[in-house]
């Protein structure tokens, strides 16, 4: 599904053991997701009792996930050999969807 | 008669289930959850910085982690939520669910890290969402925790 993207990317300032010579700007990766209406229904029902919601939880794992490759695509777009300074941000936009969001700084290091 | 009674039962039905998910199953899994913890408790915490790490030794292998949990309030909580809201203040059955998905996720990070065998986890983040089902009804909080493990 997802090709190999051989990026080093990191939230931190640097990359551990390299130096970073230049800067290609800011790289984000989104993705709206939402999860079928089945789940939708069994999560209602977990919603009952209370406590972790399973289908939800890897949903917006799987998510972000892809999220994050996108990013490592437009970094790599750009010609950034790395990201840093990943962070993430989350959003619900309509009823049962969430927005996830990557974004960094992609850089050259050496 | 009878078909009355049996209407009322299967009407407050669900409010004995999340009755039952409030007092005991939630309960059992947060008691599981502390039995984690203090098992990867013995090995020291790799969650040790907000920041860079604190020795200056050489790193030779990084990775980003993630790990996130959603948490959802039962019925009951929510309605003795709803209640408590009226007069302000702390409410106290959120506050719960909340600082239990927060460690819920904290010890996913843990336990990643320390199957993946590294030493340590710096410049955590902790991030919470809540998720909307539709317009107001809330289906949950996503909490992620996320940061970047290292070997030494």
């Amino acid at each position: 599904m997802q090709e190999a993207v051989n990026l080093l990317f990191s939230n931190t300032e640097t990359i551990p053991g390299m130096t970073i010579t230049q800067s290609m700007g800011v790289v984000t990766g989104s993705t709206v997701r939402a999860k079928n209406v089945f789940k939708d229904i069994g999560a209602g029902f977990k919603n009952m009792v209370g406590g972790e919601l399973k289908a939800y939880t890897q949903l917006l794992q799987e998510s972000r996930n892809e999220a994050l490759y996108r990013m490592l695509v437009d970094a790599q777009g750009r010609g950034a050999n790395a990201v840093v300074n990943v962070r993430f941000a989350t959003s619900s936009v309509a009823g049962g969807a969430a927005e996830l969001l990557a974004y960094g700084t992609g850089v050259i290091v050496e | 008669m009878l078909g009355v009674i049996l209407v009322a039962l299967l009407s407050i039905s669900p409010w004995l289930v999340s009755l039952f998910g409030t007092l005991l199953y939630q309960p059992a899994k947060k008691q599981k959850l502390l039995e984690r913890e203090s098992a990867s408790a013995t090995s020291g915490d790799p969650l040790s910085t907000l920041s860079k790490p604190f020795s200056g030794r050489e790193i030779v292998k990084f990775q980003l982690v993630t790990a996130n949990v959603v948490m959802s309030p039962s019925w009951v909580q929510l309605f003795i939520g709803g209640i408590v809201s009226l007069f302000g203040g702390e409410i106290n059955t959120f506050t719960k669910v909340v600082d239990w998905a927060r460690r819920e996720a904290k010890q996913r990070l843990r336990e990643q890290v320390a199957e993946a065998g590294f030493d340590d986890v710096i410049n955590m983040r902790l991030e919470t969402t809540l998720l909307t089902k539709n317009r107001e009804k809330s289906a949950g909080v996503e909490i992620l925790a996320y940061g970047t493990a290292i070997k030494y």
